[in-house]
């Protein structure tokens, strides 16, 4: 039986940020309601039925459907010495592919986030490595480089910064990127998606990160400047679903990482939140 | 003087902006107003009672209201900000900065529903918000009609930058600012100042910027 | 009107170096103006990743996205893509545009390879730009023939928005003092109250 969207495991709330009162929201536009039961496991219903749950990240994660495994995992996560940023979550009006799509879009830098990843003139995308990698069924993008004026909040002047890209889920990416303090090991910075409806969606980004100079709340609200940067660009993309045909939209090499994510989302029929037909 | 700030608070960000135009730097003390709710605390709360950012002091002087804190940085680094020519400029700033409240309460309300969750009756909020914007618009070309620009007077004052964030940011809420013709040319004109610096939903003037040549090979070469 | 042009905006509203969204009927238009000047109206979107160009901005004689960059000349061509510097962009890339002129003060648009002229109103200048909250036949049938507001000659100009609204434009004749337009203004708004109170009646 084919995998769909349904099946896959989704972010619904920080484990630390739930309440006694319930947290009502939709999944792929069904209601759902996060909530502690009496112990203070996190719940997870909709229509009353309990859904699958699981804690990982620092997030509850859920699926309406028959999920084929546990949520995928990220093992540099789990190095000694790393800090855990819960970054907590931000509404969007566009399509969670979009979302998705723009975290894995580095041309964008010096344009939406001027002086902090990116400015002109270093505006070139070199090259980079793209894969389908079907043993594991996730789409990745290597040897990607670009150069930043303030690669991350503990970075100090321009540096060239090497990333990694990794689709483990639908509405899922994680991040792999130069460490200007450990040179040798690999920031994880992840865009965990929660779609909403086709048109709405609610992020939650989470790092884990070698940083030993910053607070957290310093951390925490790089990645927000960062993605709310980010915010108003993807409200005013049209058509707000994701055209997933080819033709409606005029990719360049720099896109390849793009291009990728768009052929496995059809590939497998991941199209909640996907334009089909060209309108 | 310290601010306690948060990226994300356009009440912050007016601070932070006045300061930059003023040239003059701030001691910022970041807030984790979201996810953490640190404004909420104990120690938080018994610096402003009200758990409000942003906060500034100054020695011994707190200060919790934005107003209040534009008109201490302006009082103590750049006098002419406040407006203080005659007494119909003086009440034109004070009337400006209460109406900014409105923006606060409409535009910003709508922004926090939209975009972190908040409770609110969104639709009342949005309808506000329009009802302040369309004030504001009616106002602003009014001093085009004399050949201003800037709400006040004829320089940017603490005025504008009350009013500016919570309109410039009204699309985070749903609130489109397609209708005024007026506010985009006065945030254009706020835009342009020396000094300025955005925040996220606001950006900068790109056009400001020469169209730049090739990269520098030095990169070119780094990179390769 | 039996023109083919739409009043999408007034001339003052758009500066040398500005891009303002606008409307034609269902389309999305961006209405930009180069440094020298000089006025074009497009469809509202990068055909790249389909980011509105309205929220772009203006170098010299080029209007780029916001988004990535990607520079576009006066023909709607695409001339520069950033991520690539040295590339050549494809002839394939290329922002459909519309008609466009200007006079009375107004920004008119029509489909591309409209050879008409809009209407001629000599002698009025562009006031103001208000969006009404009410469906533009009945505001059009409201103003029809009614040309004095506040005090001063006017023509008054409706344009349909998508859902629903509708945009009025004043235009005012020459010569009017500052308190009549003061007056003109204050009548706009009270004009736009009635409009906007039918719809809720």
């Amino acid at each position: 039986m084919s995998v769909t969207m349904q099946d896959h495991w989704y972010p619904v709330a920080l484990a630390s940020g739930l309440r006694r009162s319930a947290r009502d929201t939709l999944l792929l536009g069904r209601a759902i309601r996060v909530a502690l039961d009496d112990g203070g496991a996190p719940v997870v219903t909709a229509e009353g039925r309990a859904l699958p749950v699981q804690v990982k990240f620092g997030h509850v994660w859920t699926t309406l459907g028959v999920p084929a495994g546990d949520v995928f995992d990220i093992p540099e996560a789990d190095q000694p010495g790393r800090r855990l940023v819960e970054v907590g979550s931000v509404k969007v009006r566009c399509s969670p592919l979009r979302a998705v799509e723009n975290f894995l879009d580095i041309a964008h830098f010096p344009f939406v986030h001027t002086d902090v990843l990116g400015s002109e003139p270093h505006t070139e995308v070199e090259r980079y490595e793209v894969e389908i990698r079907d043993d594991v069924d996730e789409v990745w993008a290597t040897k990607v480089k670009f150069f930043q004026p303030q690669a991350a909040r503990s970075a100090q002047g321009g540096i060239t910064t090497e990333y990694m890209y990794r689709v483990p889920g639908p509405t899922c990416s994680v991040l792999y990127k130069t460490c200007p303090p450990r040179p040798g090991e690999w920031d994880v910075i992840t865009l965990f998606v929660q779609p909403l409806t086709e048109t709405t969606c609610e992020v939650w980004p989470w790092m884990a990160l070698f940083d030993d100079d910053s607070t957290m709340t310093e951390m925490i609200h790089f990645q927000q400047l960062i993605f709310l940067q980010d915010r108003s660009i993807l409200e005013n993309q049209l058509p707000a679903l994701l055209p997933l045909d080819p033709g409606r939209e005029i990719p360049t090499r720099a896109d390849m990482l793009s291009i990728a994510y768009r052929r496995w989302l059809k590939r497998h029929g991941y199209t909640f939140g996907a334009q089909l037909v060209a309108a | 003087m310290i601010l306690y700030d948060y990226v994300l608070s356009p009440s912050c960000y007016k601070v932070r902006l006045l300061a930059s135009l003023l040239g003059t730097g701030l001691d910022l003390r970041p807030v984790d107003f979201h996810p953490g709710a640190e404004h909420h605390g104990p120690e938080f709360r018994a610096l402003n009672p009200a758990g409000t950012i942003p906060v500034l002091t100054d020695a011994r002087l707190v200060l919790t209201e934005s107003g209040a804190i534009l008109t201490y940085l302006a009082a103590v680094k750049a006098p002419e900000w406040l407006g203080h020519d005659d007494p119909a400029m003086q009440a034109r700033v004070a009337n400006w900065l209460a109406f900014s409240q409105r923006l606060t309460a409409s535009a910003g309300g709508a922004r926090l529903h939209d975009m972190l969750g908040f409770s609110g009756d969104i639709d009342t909020l949005r309808a506000q918000a329009t009802d302040a914007l369309r004030e504001l618009e009616a106002a602003i070309h009014a001093r085009r009609r004399r050949g201003g620009i800037f709400l006040a007077a004829d320089r940017p004052t603490i005025a504008d930058i009350a009013c500016f964030p919570y309109a410039a940011l009204a699309p985070d809420g749903g609130v489109s600012l397609d209708p005024y013709p007026s506010i985009r040319l006065w945030m254009r004109a706020i835009r342009a100042l020396p000094g300025f610096i955005e925040m996220p939903g606001i950006h900068r003037l790109h056009e400001q910027m020469p169209e730049p040549g090739p990269m520098p090979d030095v990169v070119r070469k780094e990179s390769a | 009107m039996s023109s083919n042009w739409t009043p999408v905006a007034l001339s003052q509203d758009v500066l040398p170096g500005m891009a303002i969204p606008a409307h034609l009927q269902d389309q999305d238009l961006v209405v930009w103006r180069s440094a020298t000047g000089r006025i074009a109206a497009w469809h509202d979107r990068c055909p790249h990743r389909g980011m509105r160009l309205s929220h772009g901005f203006v170098r010299g004689e080029f209007l780029s996205c916001i988004y990535h960059g990607w520079r576009y000349g006066e023909d709607g061509q695409c001339r520069k893509i950033p991520a690539h510097p040295e590339l050549a962009p494809p002839a394939a890339i290329k922002v459909p545009r519309f008609a466009v002129c200007e006079s009375a003060g107004v920004v008119w648009v029509a489909p591309e390879g409209e050879t008409s002229e809009p209407v001629d109103l000599p002698g009025f200048r562009g006031f103001r730009s208000v969006a009404v909250n009410a469906a533009a036949d009945q505001v059009a049938r409201d103003v029809a023939g009614q040309g004095h507001l506040g005090g001063c000659d006017v023509v008054m100009l409706v344009q349909p928005l998508p859902g629903g609204d509708c945009g009025l434009h004043v235009l005012v004749a020459d010569g009017c003092a500052d308190a009549q337009l003061d007056a003109l203004s204050h009548a706009i708004e009270a004009l736009r109250r009635r409009l906007e109170q039918g719809v809720a009646a």
